[in-house]
């Protein structure tokens, strides 16, 4: 019934032409305001925290999500298709005091003017959060949880700069729901089935909040018909909108129980699935999954009813631009960290299917099609590569690479599918994965993964063992080289228990039942995910600086223990006087020209970098969190190497005070490979990429002209090949020469729409603060 | 003075990831030493047949090296899965590679046996015996054709016509070997309309139907000043690309197919 209901109205409404392209005209109006905060889901939230005293917390966050859903003010925006907007003003940033109220306090005059994500504040704003919200959360956030529990060993390892903890301020997020699910199903049904586990077990509070936000969504709906239909009836509204403003409101009645039957229909749904869990947890990267896969099946209803391509593209489309729409407001420290606003819409294409093989339809081209036209950096599309993958996807991969925007950047199954192997994942859910955040990796709808849990900076514990062991007259490059290794124990060990802490406070405070009730198994066993519901229950912690750690230790290898050009003892002098004077400099360089360094396929290097990875990797994993998951290493800065680099001092490696470490995670220190990226990948083929079960980052940075013509795609793709062989886990690329990223640098009002790839995800290159500008610029250009 | 020591060759660089230089991705092996001094030569370091040191940045650098086969083959090797899956591997250029045809012969022999793809590029400037010694495991032969009227070719650039062309009939003759004839497009020398109706003339003569255009760039000035040496193009134009369209029209205009830069 739905289908002919659908058909039958959708055609008016492709048939109608419009004064401008509804891509474009949805664009423009993207950007056409500053950014700005928005307090209304704060409000909301804190209004409802006040009727709930005393009430279990999973109840009173269910209820909070639901007078959001109730309350929150909506909009349709001009030529939009989907309904549901986080913010009625484009991009706002939102926030959740709920988390920590002090972070924005202490930025409140700063926000509008910090270097990195910008967003106003209004002044009446700001003295209601000051007078209202702050004092109300003041002494009951979580961040006062986690900070009365943080021990005196992970404080000391924080002031020691190696370890940070990240999500203490904001929602886990990191997560790919169980979006097939809902869209098999539907809300009615959904929800007949939470009921019976519910009559099954009527004491349990997690089925009670899991059924109060999926009414809450069933009336949110509502609230966009209503809005719908008011429109549709005001005179002013042109007669092609009226047509659509009037199926919008019918579909959105029926997606409050229907499943859905349409691609139309199934992406209303999966949106606003992903718009009930931002209002939920205010998160980062909440992300899509294999959307190719879950809904080619809708794709093929629309083709088979004649849903015209024009139409399917305009309404994928909207979705697209609706991925950027939500941007994610961070101090000024996360915002540096991660820079840009990598919101997480991010997209796994293609991959191995449950059978062993490679899973690619045409809706999956499709999307790569769209993107070609829209390029924005969300949503941040990724393919999943193997030794099966058709030539024509890969081609068609590469031609979108070779835009320049980063996107897609690669994973490659057959790394990535052992990786979770080793984890205990079965080979089904393996063979399934898919990516968030920025290049971590996970299993959808399985997964509670707090993948982006903290950083640990392995170039400050070789920097502490140093130190530690500059009067030892005795010394040997083994005892150094222990000396670290046991280090990185010691700290590994702290990283744990403040990683725990942080997992703690999620439970404690923010448990997110609508969500957890599309993970698998929390519906079976009645938990949410904080509570250890999942069936999957990692933690990741980034491992970071390998590169630069590889590079100093062979410079100390061979200068000191070897050659014997200069004792331990002076080359610390020389650390801690930041190689100062004319002789400093010369041996600077010296030690960066005259010594191997990673990124150029030299054994001897290269094998340090995985040797102490590997340690790393291995020591992790043997610590269990406080859901019983595995501790899980992961190789990647995201933007962290610039902040990271500004905690450690001079390094052996030729990099002075507070420069950055080596970019991405896995790419060699910046300047520092010489012979190509053939040889980049040899290096970085060293580290068992399988260890790096979170996630490991390598940018790969080309001349637009070695991608020209089709042989230029041709060579492009045979490359990527012998990545996949190579079992390298991840690869991303920027395609743009440095003439032009330089002269955007100068002239950025010229370049307003120039997306650069930044680490796992794109941004526009002109929203990125000058140092991380630099940084991209400065990554060696592939050029033959 | 270079020997003919098949295991023993004097390199001046090794290049990997090159993607512009014959089929697939491809590890270029650079031999020292040239008999010609073409003025526009981009890699002047390699005529010499001597070890060469050169001053860069202040810097003295040796910058050609005696290496074993074995050491080139360990080089030539550290790509080899990128050869597998472009269908790229190693090509011999120079200098004039032919000077080193022994060394040359034996990394070729051993590429082949390994299954890697094999190119030279070359002037032909050699007796014709030494093509001889390389064809075999050769499947690219880039074969440079520069000034053809046989006084011109002595005076400017020192080269013998009779041998090049003997050199190239010989490629063309073996079965194995592709062969690709390249033009360097070089103002005031390879580019006037009588050379280059020459080059149609001979490229007809021998039943070839394409040929790479390669217009004439700048990349090698600095090495001249590293080496202390004058370069004398300095002051050349490049090739505006109507003129660039014009010689491809011209070779095009004579059923020559002619692809600039030798890319697709």
């Amino acid at each position: 019934m739905t289908t002919e209901t659908l058909t039958k109205v959708e055609r008016p409404a492709f048939e109608t032409v419009r004064p401008v392209s509804r891509i474009e005209e949805m664009k423009h109006n993207l950007f056409k305001q500053k950014r700005q905060i928005s307090l209304e889901r704060a409000k909301l939230y804190t209004e409802s925290y006040q009727q709930t005293v005393g009430e279990p917390t999973i109840l009173r966050r269910a209820k909070a999500t639901a007078h959001i859903l109730d309350h929150v003010q909506i909009s349709i925006r001009p030529g939009e298709l989907i309904v549901g907007n986080r913010t009625v003003r484009p991009r706002s940033g939102i926030l959740s005091p709920e988390m920590d109220p002090y972070w924005i306090m202490k930025e409140i005059d700063t926000i509008g003017t910090r270097p990195q994500d910008q967003f106003d504040f209004t002044k009446e704003d700001r003295d209601y959060y000051t007078a209202n919200l702050l004092p109300y959360w003041t002494g009951k956030s979580m961040k006062d949880f986690i900070n009365a529990k943080i021990t005196p060993d992970v404080k000391a390892a924080e002031d020691d700069l190696v370890i940070k903890l990240n999500q203490t301020d904001k929602g886990q997020g990191h997560i790919i729901m169980d979006f097939p699910l809902i869209l098999n199903n539907g809300i009615g049904k959904y929800l007949e089935i939470i009921d019976q586990k519910r009559a099954a077990d009527p004491d349990n509070d997690f089925y009670q909040a899991c059924e109060i936000i999926f009414k809450g969504m069933q009336r949110h709906f509502q609230r966009y018909a209503d809005l719908a239909r008011d429109m549709a009836a005001d005179p002013a509204t042109p007669d092609y909108r009226r047509v659509e403003l009037t199926e919008m409101a019918a579909m959105c009645e029926r997606l409050e129980t229907d499943k859905p039957y349409s691609f139309y229909e199934a992406l209303q749904l999966l949106w606003m699935t992903s718009i009930v869990a931002q209002y939920e947890s205010n998160a980062s990267s909440l992300s899509l999954g294999r959307m190719d896969q879950y809904m080619y099946p809708f794709y093929k209803n629309s083709k088979a009813d004649g849903v015209p391509a024009k139409f399917l593209r305009e309404v994928l489309g909207d979705f697209y631009l609706k991925t950027y729409d939500v941007v994610l407001l961070r101090s000024a420290e996360s915002a540096k960290c991660f820079a840009g606003f990598p919101t997480g819409y991010t997209v796994a294409l293609g991959g191995l299917d449950k059978y062993g093989q490679y899973s690619v339809n045409e809706l999956s081209y499709k999307m790569l099609d769209l993107y070609q036209d829209i390029q924005l950096p969300q949503p941040n599309l990724s393919v999943r590569i193997n030794e099966q993958i058709p030539r024509r996807f890969l081609n068609k991969t590469c031609e979108t690479i070779r835009l320049g925007t980063g996107i897609p950047m690669i994973f490659n199954d057959e790394v990535c599918v052992p990786g979770f192997l080793s984890k205990g994942v079965s080979l089904d859910d393996a063979r399934d994965y898919g990516v968030v955040g920025c290049v971590e990796t996970t299993i959808p709808g399985k997964t509670y993964g707090l993948h982006d849990i903290a950083l640990f900076n392995l170039m400050r514990v070789m920097e502490i063992s140093m130190y530690e062991l500059r009067d030892d007259k005795n010394l040997t490059y083994a005892k150094l080289r222990q000396r670290i290794s046991d280090n990185i124990d010691k700290y590994v060990k702290i990283v744990t228990k403040g990683s725990d802490i942080v997992d703690l406070g999620h439970r404690e405070f923010a448990p997110i039942p609508f969500l957890s009730s599309l993970i698998s198994d929390c519906l079976d066993n009645g938990k949410d995910v904080t509570s250890g519901g999942a069936r999957y229950n990692f933690s990741g912690v980034q491992g970071i600086g390998e590169p630069n750690l590889a590079d100093s230790l062979y410079v100390i290898k061979k200068a000191v223990f070897e050659n014997k050009e200069l004792s331990f003892a002076k080359l610390i002098d020389l650390m801690e006087s930041n190689y100062a004077g004319d002789d400093g400099e010369k041996l600077r360089q010296h030690f960066i020209n005259d010594f191997h360094k990673y990124g150029n396929d030299d054994p001897e290097v290269d094998m340090e970098c995985a040797k102490f990875f590997r340690h790393f990797a291995l020591e992790l994993g043997k610590y269990k969190n406080i859901r019983g998951g595995e501790f899980n290493a992961g190789a990647y800065t995201v933007s962290a190497h610039i902040p990271l680099g500004e905690d450690v001092g001079a390094t052996p490696d030729g990099r002075k005070a507070h420069e950055q470490l080596a970019d991405g995670g896995l790419s060699p220190m910046v300047g520092r490979d010489h012979l190509g990226p053939t040889a980049v990948l040899k290096s970085v083929s060293k580290i068992d990429n399988t260890l790096a079960v979170n996630g490991s980052l390598l940018n790969l940075k080309f001349a637009p002209n070695t991608l020209k013509g089709d042989a230029g795609i041709r060579k492009f793709a045979d490359f990527l090949m012998a990545f996949t062989q190579l079992k390298i886990r991840h690869v991303q690329f920027n395609i743009q020469s440095r003439e032009t990223l330089l002269d955007a640098q100068k002239h950025p009002e010229n370049y307003g729409s120039l997306v650069v790839r930044v680490a796992g995800y794109s941004a526009f290159f002109v929203d990125l603060n000058k140092q991380i500008q630099d940084d991209i610029i400065r990554r060696t250009e592939h050029n033959l | 003075m270079i020997k003919k020591d098949p295991n023993k060759g004097l390199i001046f660089n090794i290049q990997r990831y090159s993607v512009h230089d014959g089929p697939g991705i491809r590890t270029i092996v650079f031999l020292q030493g040239c008999p010609l001094r073409c003025p526009w030569c981009c890699n002047p370091e390699s005529q010499s047949v001597r070890p060469v040191t050169w001053v860069k940045n202040g810097k003295k650098e040796t910058i050609s090296h005696w290496m074993t086969a074995d050491e080139v083959m360990d080089e030539i090797e550290k790509d080899e899965i990128f050869y597998r899956t472009s269908g790229g591997g190693v090509t011999l250029s120079g200098g004039e590679c032919l000077m080193q045809a022994d060394f040359g012969a034996n990394i070729l022999r051993q590429c082949k046996q390994l299954g890697i793809s094999t190119a030279i590029e070359t002037t032909g400037a050699m007796p014709l015996t030494e093509i001889q010694k390389v064809l075999p495991y050769t499947d690219y032969v880039m074969f440079d054709l520069k000034i053809m009227n046989p006084i011109r070719a002595k005076q400017v650039i020192g080269d013998n016509v009779a041998q090049v062309k003997a050199s190239f009939e010989e490629a063309l003759a073996t079965p194995t070997a592709r062969v690709m004839p390249r033009v360097p497009l070089i103002p005031g020398y390879t580019t006037v309309p009588k050379n280059l109706q020459q080059i149609a003339d001979y490229v007809h003569e021998v039943g070839v139907k394409e040929i790479h255009i390669l217009p004439f760039h700048q990349y090698g000035s600095s090495k001249y000043e590293y080496l202390n040496r004058t370069y004398t193009m300095k002051d050349t134009p490049l090739l505006t690309d109507q003129q660039v369209s014009d010689i491809h029209s011209f070779f095009e205009d004579q059923n020559i197919h002619a692809v600039v830069n030798g890319l697709e």
